[in-house]
């Protein structure tokens, strides 16, 4: 059996470039991406070689597939994996980019932001639209409703999260580097406004369900800053050990 | 809302060589020895504006028997696309030409 290991991805969405740049290093030591796995990649041992990596987002039918490889093996580009509409490829230094301009990169982003909207906005208006429902009904409904919104919300913020920066990533691409910017402060101001918001709301009326979700809004703050610190402070040390 | 803007390079390019059919692998190849590989389309680009040419209805699957080579040709819209935006193509030329020659007088 071949010898493989983990890394974990830094999210497409939110570090492309970054985990690229990560593949190509682990190559060089002699371990070449293999799969895509939970949250990161499957890495293979084998010999030492200098790969660049790229990515690649697009829904294919079945019979588009053999073309769109074709067009990345002609071009010097061997495909790596796929797994739903992301396709990873590699290729030796000198070979020419996958993207060679700035209207068809704009249309990768796109292609990227639009294949998370149609699952992932619907979703969190559901969310939102069951915290509501939480707030203004009583009883039994309330609870049931309650325990729906609390499950919905730890899938969806982190979610909302990630839409915004598929879309950020697009403005990048098209150039619009103010929109990028709000962009950046978007999330920390809606939490803030929030938890102000939520505050105000809860010293005046007692509801349960407005104290939970404030909890919950600082959790969700807390939580992923937790985890970024503690895996940034791990890479920091891990990079100065190797 | 595309059409009456002006073709990009790339798109210029792959319409300039689907005056012929030709598939994906000989659109690039086409592309690079004419221009002496001071041009290239990558793959992305090229999958990206073929499917885009084929929605404006500017080319046309012309032979699918090969799922992995398939061949595609200029549609009379399209041609005239192409023709259309040659001419601005010449006009620019033209300008940085005629510019240059006042330059060296």
């Amino acid at each position: 059996m071949s010898q493989t290991k983990y890394i974990m991805s830094g999210g497409l969405a939110f570090a492309e470039n970054k985990d690229m740049e990560k593949l190509r290093r682990y190559s060089l030591q002699g371990w070449h991406a293999s799969d895509f796995k939970f949250m990161g990649y499957t890495l293979e041992k084998g010999e030492s070689t200098d790969y660049t990596y790229s990515i690649d987002y697009r829904l294919l039918k079945d019979d588009e597939e053999g073309e769109y490889f074709d067009f990345f093996s002609s071009a010097g580009w061997s495909h790596v994996v796929s797994e739903g509409n992301i396709h990873l490829f590699r290729a030796y230094p000198g070979t020419k980019p996958i993207y060679t301009d700035q209207d068809t990169t704009v249309e990768k982003y796109k292609n990227s932001s639009d294949s998370m909207k149609n699952l992932a906005i619907p979703f969190v208006l559901l969310t939102v639209l069951v915290w509501v429902g939480a707030m203004i009904s009583s009883g039994i409904f309330e609870s049931i409703l309650f325990g729906v919104a609390v499950i919905l919300s730890i899938i969806a913020l982190p979610t909302a999260w990630t839409i915004i920066t598929t879309y950020s990533n697009k403005w990048k691409a098209e150039g619009k580097k103010g929109l990028v910017n709000i962009v950046k402060i978007i999330p920390f101001l809606v939490l803030f406004i929030v938890v102000i918001l939520l505050l105000i709301i809860g010293s005046i009326d007692k509801d349960p369900a407005i104290s939970l979700l404030t909890y919950m809004v600082a959790g969700a703050i807390a939580l992923p800053t937790a985890i970024w610190m503690i895996m940034s402070f791990y890479h920091k040390v891990r990079e100065k050990l190797n | 809302m595309k059409e009456v803007e002006q073709l990009t390079d790339s798109m210029f390019y792959i319409m300039a060589a689907l005056t012929k059919p030709r598939h994906g692998y000989a659109i690039m190849s086409l592309i690079e020895e004419t221009t002496k590989g001071a041009v290239a389309i990558g793959p992305a680009s090229m999958y990206t504006i073929i499917k885009k040419l084929l929605k404006q209805e500017w080319i046309y699957l012309h032979d699918k028997s090969d799922s992995r080579r398939k061949t595609y040709l200029l549609t009379k819209k399209g041609k005239k696309v192409l023709e259309e935006d040659l001419k601005i193509r010449k006009l620019m030329i033209q300008l940085a030409e005629n510019g240059l020659e006042e330059v060296e007088e």
